[in-house]
C-alpha cells in the first residue's frame, strides 16, 4: 500500500504536473497496450519497424545530437549488428536471442574504432568521413561473398519470435528500454557534459574534462543501440543484406533526427512514430503510393520552414514555459510556477517588454 | 599497363575535378552543406536531355538552356527553402536532403526509373600512347581546365569573390562592412550550382542518367573535396587526380578487385584524413569556436 | 491520432474490395516505378483482361473472376518497405496468391513473409538459387514458392556456354583465330561466381582462352579504366555477365572506344527496349541472353509478343513472365478445382504448361527445368537499333549473328 502510495505521488509530482511528460506515459502505456485492444497483423508490422527504427534513431541523437559529431555513416553501426547476429545464428547455430546481444557488443567495438578514427576530426570533415565508413564496408562484404552473401546477404535468418504480436512486444519493449535508458543517460551528469563538448570543446577541456575519452563512450554506446537496433531488424525481416548499410539509409535517421528535434532523445523517436508509419500510410493509396517518398519530402521540408528546431522543441515550448526564475519547465497554463512560485506570464510579459520583442 | 594507368586516370580524374570544383565552392565557401548539389547535377543532364533529345534543340542550345533553368532554380530553392533556415545548420543539411529527394522523385515521375543515354557532344576518339580515349573525354578535361581557372579568377580577381570570400571568413564582419551577406551568399549557390550545371551537361553524356544518378558521384565528391582540403581549388584538383589515379590504378593491379575502386578511394580519403584532419590542403581551423 | 489513421486506411483499402465477391486476388508486387514492375504488371494485365473476358477461371465448376492487386514493393530502394506491401497485400487485401518480384535480397525478405501465411508466391524476376534451395531444404515451409522466370543461374550458365560456342565458331571462321581470346566481364555478385569460375574452367576445353576477370560493382558508371585493360588484353569476346545500369555502360563505352571485340553474355539492360537510347545507339553488336521475341519458342510466343507490343507500345521483358504465371495459375486451379493452396501446390509440382517463353515444368526446388523444349531462353544481338534474335538456330524466326568490322 505504501509503496503505491508512493508510487502514485511520483507520478503525480513528477510526470503530471508537465504535459509533455504525460503525453510519453499516454504514448508509451497506448503501445503496450495496442495489441491487446486491435490485433491486425500488418498495423503491428507497421509499428514493428518503427520501433526498431526508433531504436536506431535515438542512437543516432546521442552521437549527433548530444555531442554534435554528426554522423552521415550510422547505418554502419546498423549492418554490424543486422550482420553479426545474421551470421552468429545461420553459421553457428546460436539461438538469436543470444546473437542478438553479440551484435550489439560487435557493433559497440566498431563504434569504439569508428570513434577513435574520428577524434582528430570536427564538424563536414567527421561527417563526410563517417559517410565513407559503411561503403568500405559495403566493399569489404562483397570481397568475401561467401561468407557474407554478397549482394543477398544473410537469409533464412531464425526470428526471434513466432507470431506477429509477440514480435511486436518484442520490438515495442526493447524500444522503450532502450530509449527511456538513452533518456536517462542523456539527462544525467553526462549528458551535461556532453552538451558542454559540442558547445565549447575547448573550455570542456579547460575544465578538466578528458574530452576524447566522452567522445569515445559516446561513440560506442550509441554504435551500441544502433547494432541492438539492427540485430533486432535483421531477425525480424530474416534478412541481413547490404541494403542495411546503405546510404540512403544513413540519410534516413539524419532525416529523422533533425525532423524530430536533435540533442532530445525522445524527438527522433516522435520523428519514426510519425513519419514511418505515415509514408506506409502513404504507400497504401493507390493514387498516391508511388509518390510517396515525394510527399515525405516535401511534408519534411514544410515543417522544418516552420519548425527549423525540429518537432518536438517546437511542440514543448507551446505547452510548457521556463520559469524565468528557476529555469524550470512549467504547463503554459499556470500563472505561477511549481518550483518557486514565482509568477509565469506576467514575468515573462514584463521581461518582453524590456528587452524587446525577440 | 603504365602508359594504360596514366591516361585513363588522368581521363577519370577530368570528370572528377569538373564535378568538384563546384561542390569544393558552395561545401567551402559558404560553408552550406548541399547534399543537394549532385541533384542539381541531375537535373541539368535531365534537363539537357529533355532539350536535345525530345526538344531536338542544338547541343549549344540546349545546354545553355539547362544551366541557365537549373541555376535559376537553385535562386529559387535557396530563397524559399535554404534562406529561412540558414540560422540552423541542422536544418540546412536535412533541407537540402529533402530537395535532393524531390528532385529525385520528381524525376522518377516524369521520366520513370529507367536508363537514359544522352548522345556525346563530340563523337569519335583519339588514340594516345595506344590507349584509346574518346573526344567527349577530352572535352571534360578542357572544361573542367576552363572551370577551375574562371573560379579562380572569380574569387581572386573581383569584387564579388573578394566578398564571397570575406563572407566566408567571417559573416558578421562583413555584414558590419556594409556587404550584403544574403546576396553574396545568393550569388555563391547560383555559381555553384551553375558549375554542377555545366558538369551535368558535359560529363552526364559517357554516363547513363537515371533518378538515382545523384548518389554515386555525391559520395565521391565529398571524398574528393574532403581529401583536399574544403574549400580549396587546388585541394579539389589535387584531391581529382588522386581519386582517379587510385581507381586506375585499382582496376589494373586487380582486375577481380574493380568493384572495390570506390572503396578503396574512400579508405585512402580515410587515411589523409587520419594524417592530416583538415585535409590536404585545408586550412586548419585551429579550434574553431 | 496513428491509430485513427491506420483505421483510416484499413478501410480506404479494404472498401472496393469488399464489394468484389467471387473473385480471385493476385497481387502483384513489384517495382512499379521501374521497368521490372511494369512488365510485372502489363503482362498480368494482359493474362487478367484475356482470361475474364473468356469467363473467368473455372473453379470446381464455379466461373471466378480474377482480380489484380497492384502492390509498389520499392523494393530497389528499401527492403522493408517490400515486406510491408507483402504483409499488406495478404492481410489487408485478403490476396490469394502473389506474383512478382525481382531484387533478390529484397524477394528473400518477401519470401519469408509470404511463407509465413501459406500463400502461394510465382516469382517472376529473382535468379539466385538460394530461393530454390529453401524450397528443397524446407519443403514443408516453402514450397508455397514457386519460381516462373527466369531460370536459374545454375542453368543460365548451359545456355551462355552454348550460344558462346555459336559465338566463337563465327569468330574461328571469320578471323581465322583457333583459339579465340575470352575476356569476362562480370559484375560483383554472387550470381556471377558459379559462371565465373565454370567459365575459367571449360573455356580452355572449347577452345577458347581466358585473357583475365574483371569485375566491376553493378552499379559503376564508368569502366573506362576495364575496357583499357581488355583492349590492352586482346580479348575477341568480352564475355558479359551484368544485371546492373553498369551493362548500358559497358555497351556504350565499348562502343566509343571502337573495340573489336564482340559483347556476349547476360546482360539484362541489354533486354530492354530502352537500351539502344540508354546506350546513345553506341552500343552495335552487343549479345545478351533474353526471352521473349518473334520466333516460334512455343506456338504462344510470337502471338503473345505481338499482343504485348500493340497494347503497350513496346516489346516485353522476362519480367513479363507474369502473364505466363497467371495462366499457369490458372490451369493448376482448374485441375484442383479448388484455390487452396497446399492442394495447388501438389498440382503445380506436377504441371506440364506451354507458356510464351517456353514450357513451364518444375523441378524439386521449384525452379523451371532447363533443356530444349522447356525453358532455355533464347540470345539476341543489337543490330542498328533493333533487337536481333540469332539463339538457338533451330527454332524459326532466328536471323544471323553479325561481327563488328575488322
Amino acid at each position: 500500500m505504501y509503496l503505491l502510495r508512493r508510487a502514485w505521488a511520483e507520478l503525480a509530482n513528477e510526470v503530471f504536473v508537465l504535459p509533455s511528460r504525460t503525453l510519453v506515459l499516454a504514448w508509451a502505456l497506448a503501445l503496450l497496450a495496442l495489441p491487446l485492444v486491435y490485433d491486425d497483423a500488418y498495423a503491428l508490422r507497421i509499428l514493428t519497424m518503427t520501433c526498431l527504427f526508433a531504436i536506431f534513431a535515438a542512437s543516432w541523437d546521442l552521437l549527433a545530437g548530444y555531442t554534435g559529431q554528426v554522423n552521415f555513416g550510422h547505418a554502419l553501426f546498423f549492418g554490424a549488428g543486422a550482420y553479426t547476429s545474421g551470421l552468429m545464428s545461420q553459421k553457428l547455430g546460436v539461438s538469436p536471442w543470444l546473437t542478438i546481444w553479440a551484435g550489439a557488443a560487435v557493433a559497440t567495438l566498431i563504434g569504439f574504432l569508428a570513434g577513435y578514427l574520428c577524434l582528430r576530426l570536427r564538424g563536414s570533415y567527421l561527417s563526410l568521413a563517417t559517410l565513407a565508413f559503411p561503403l568500405i564496408a559495403l566493399g569489404l562484404l562483397f570481397a568475401v561473398p561467401e561468407f557474407s552473401g554478397g549482394e543477398l546477404g544473410i537469409s533464412g535468418l531464425r526470428r526471434l519470435a513466432t507470431t506477429p504480436t509477440q514480435n511486436y512486444y518484442v520490438a515495442a519493449l526493447a524500444m522503450l528500454a532502450v530509449v527511456f535508458g538513452l533518456w536517462l543517460l542523456a539527462d544525467s551528469k553526462f549528458g551535461i557534459v556532453l552538451h558542454a563538448i559540442r558547445d565549447d570543446e575547448v573550455a570542456a577541456r579547460a575544465s578538466g574534462i578528458n574530452t576524447p575519452r566522452y567522445k569515445l563512450v559516446v561513440f560506442a554506446l550509441s554504435a551500441a543501440a544502433a547494432g541492438f537496433a539492427g540485430a533486432l531488424f535483421a531477425h525480424y525481416i530474416r534478412v541481413a543484406g547490404p541494403s542495411t548499410l546503405e546510404v540512403a539509409l544513413s540519410f534516413q535517421v539524419v532525416i529523422w533526427g533533425i525532423f524530430g528535434g536533435v540533442a532530445t532523445i525522445y524527438g527522433p523517436v516522435a520523428a519514426v512514430f510519425i513519419l514511418y508509419p505515415l509514408t506506409e500510410w502513404l504507400g497504401s493509396f493507390k493514387a498516391v503510393g508511388e509518390l510517396r517518398l515525394l510527399i515525405f519530402a516535401v511534408i519534411v521540408l514544410l515543417v522544418l520552414l516552420f519548425m527549423p528546431r525540429g518537432l518536438t522543441p517546437w511542440v514543448r515550448d507551446k505547452i510548457e514555459a521556463q520559469c524565468p526564475r528557476c529555469k524550470q519547465r512549467n504547463a503554459t497554463w499556470r500563472k505561477m510556477c511549481r518550483l518557486c512560485g514565482a509568477a509565469l506570464k506576467a514575468e515573462v510579459a514584463r521581461a518582453q517588454r524590456l528587452v524587446g520583442h525577440q | 599497363m603504365l602508359q594504360d594507368i596514366l591516361v585513363t586516370g588522368l581521363v577519370n580524374s577530368g570528370v572528377y575535378a569538373l564535378l568538384a570544383v563546384g561542390f569544393s565552392l558552395i561545401f567551402g565557401v559558404a560553408r552550406i552543406v548541399n547534399i543537394a548539389h549532385t541533384a542539381f547535377y541531375m537535373l541539368a543532364a535531365y534537363c539537357f536531355y529533355a532539350l536535345l533529345v525530345k526538344g531536338g534543340l542544338g547541343f549549344a542550345l540546349a545546354g545553355a538552356i539547362a544551366v541557365a533553368a537549373v541555376t535559376a532554380l537553385s535562386v529559387l530553392c535557396y530563397r524559399l527553402v535554404i534562406e529561412p533556415v540558414r540560422e540552423h545548420e541542422a536544418a540546412v543539411l536535412i533541407a537540402t536532403i529533402a530537395l535532393a529527394l524531390i528532385f529525385q522523385e520528381l524525376m522518377l515521375l516524369f521520366f520513370g526509373g529507367s536508363y537514359l543515354g544522352i548522345p556525346s557532344t563530340l563523337e569519335g576518339m583519339v588514340r594516345v600512347f595506344g590507349v584509346s580515349i574518346p573526344y567527349q573525354r577530352l572535352l571534360i578535361l578542357v572544361v573542367a581546365a576552363l572551370m577551375l581557372t574562371a573560379v579562380w579568377f572569380l574569387l581572386y580577381r573581383t569584387r564579388l569573390g573578394l566578398a564571397i570570400r570575406a563572407t566566408a571568413n567571417d559573416l558578421e564582419v562583413a555584414n558590419l562592412m556594409g556587404m550584403n551577406v544574403h546576396r553574396v551568399a545568393m550569388a555563391t549557390v547560383a555559381i555553384s550550382v551553375a558549375l554542377a550545371a555545366v558538369a551535368g551537361v558535359v560529363v552526364a553524356p559517357v554516363f547513363v542518367v537515371d533518378p538515382f544518378m545523384w548518389l554515386a558521384p555525391l559520395v565521391t565528391m565529398l571524398a574528393i573535396v574532403v581529401l583536399g582540403g574544403l574549400g580549396s581549388m587546388k585541394g579539389s584538383l589535387i584531391g581529382a587526380l588522386i581519386i582517379g589515379y587510385v581507381e586506375a590504378i585499382t582496376v589494373f593491379a586487380v582486375p577481380a578487385g574493380a568493384y572495390l575502386k570506390g572503396a578503396v578511394a574512400l579508405l585512402i580519403m580515410v587515411v589523409v584524413l587520419l594524417v592530416r584532419p583538415e585535409g590536404l590542403f585545408g586550412v586548419a581551423f585551429e579550434e574553431e569556436r | 491520432m496513428l491509430r485513427s489513421a491506420l483505421l483510416a486506411c484499413a478501410l480506404a483499402v479494404a472498401a472496393p474490395f469488399a464489394l468484389a465477391q467471387g473473385t480471385i486476388k493476385i497481387a502483384i508486387v513489384g517495382p512499379m516505378a521501374f521497368v521490372q514492375g511494369e512488365n510485372h504488371w502489363a503482362g498480368a494485365e494482359m493474362a487478367r483482361d484475356n482470361i475474364n473476358r473468356a469467363g473467368g477461371i473455372n473453379v470446381g465448376g464455379k466461373k471466378m473472376q480474377i482480380e489484380l492487386i497492384r502492390a509498389d514493393t520499392n523494393e530497389m530502394q528499401s527492403v522493408p518497405d517490400a515486406t510491408n506491401a507483402v504483409e499488406r497485400v495478404i492481410t489487408r487485401d485478403k490476396a490469394d496468391f502473389l506474383i512478382g518480384g525481382f531484387r533478390s535480397e529484397a524477394v528473400l525478405a518477401m519470401q519469408e513473409v509470404a511463407m509465413d501465411y501459406k500463400k502461394i508466391f510465382l516469382g517472376a524476376g529473382a535468379a539466385h538459387s538460394k530461393l530454390g534451395i529453401n524450397v528443397e531444404q524446407n519443403h514443408e515451409r516453402y514450397k508455397y514458392w514457386f519460381r516462373v522466370t527466369p531460370v536459374k543461374d545454375v542453368d543460365l550458365v548451359r545456355t551462355t556456354f552454348a550460344v558462346l560456342a555459336t559465338v566463337a565458331g563465327q569468330i574461328r571462321k571469320d578471323l581465322g583465330k583457333p583459339a579465340p581470346k575470352v575476356a569476362i566481364l562480370a559484375e560483383k555478385a554472387v550470381w556471377v561466381e558459379g559462371i565465373v569460375a565454370a567459365s575459367k574452367k571449360n573455356l580452355p576445353a572449347m577452345k577458347m582462352e581466358v585473357v583475365g576477370v574483371w569485375q566491376p560493382s553493378a552499379v559503376a558508371t564508368d569502366v573506362t579504366a576495364e575496357l583499357s585493360a581488355i583492349e590492352r588484353a586482346g580479348a575477341d569476346i568480352v564475355f558479359t555477365l551484368l544485371s546492373g545500369p553498369v551493362g548500358i555502360v559497358v555497351g556504350r563505352q565499348m562502343g566509343e572506344r571502337n573495340m573489336k571485340s564482340i559483347a556476349f553474355g547476360i546482360n539484362v539492360e541489354a533486354q530492354k527496349d530502352a537500351f539502344w537510347q540508354a546506350a546513345a545507339g553506341k552500343a552495335n553488336y552487343v549479345s545478351t541472353l533474353d526471352t521473349y521475341a518473334h520466333v516460334q519458342m512455343t506456338p504462344k510466343t510470337i502471338d503473345f509478343v505481338k499482343a504485348f507490343e500493340s497494347r503497350f507500345g513496346k516489346s516485353p521483358t522476362y519480367n513479363a513472365g507474369s502473364h505466363d504465371a497467371i495462366y499457369l495459375l490458372k490451369e493448376a486451379i482448374e485441375k484442383a478445382g479448388t484455390t487452396d493452396a497446399d492442394k495447388l501446390v501438389a498440382v503445380l509440382e506436377k504441371i506440364s504448361y506451354v507458356g510464351a517463353a517456353g514450357v513451364i515444368e518444375f523441378d524439386k526446388r521449384h525452379d523451371p527445368l532447363w533443356g530444349p523444349g522447356k525453358s532455355t531462353g533464347i540470345a539476341v544481338q543489337w543490330q542498328d537499333g533493333k533487337k536481333v534474335p540469332f539463339w538457338p538456330p533451330q527454332v524459326p524466326g532466328m536471323k544471323q549473328f553479325k561481327m563488328p568490322a575488322h
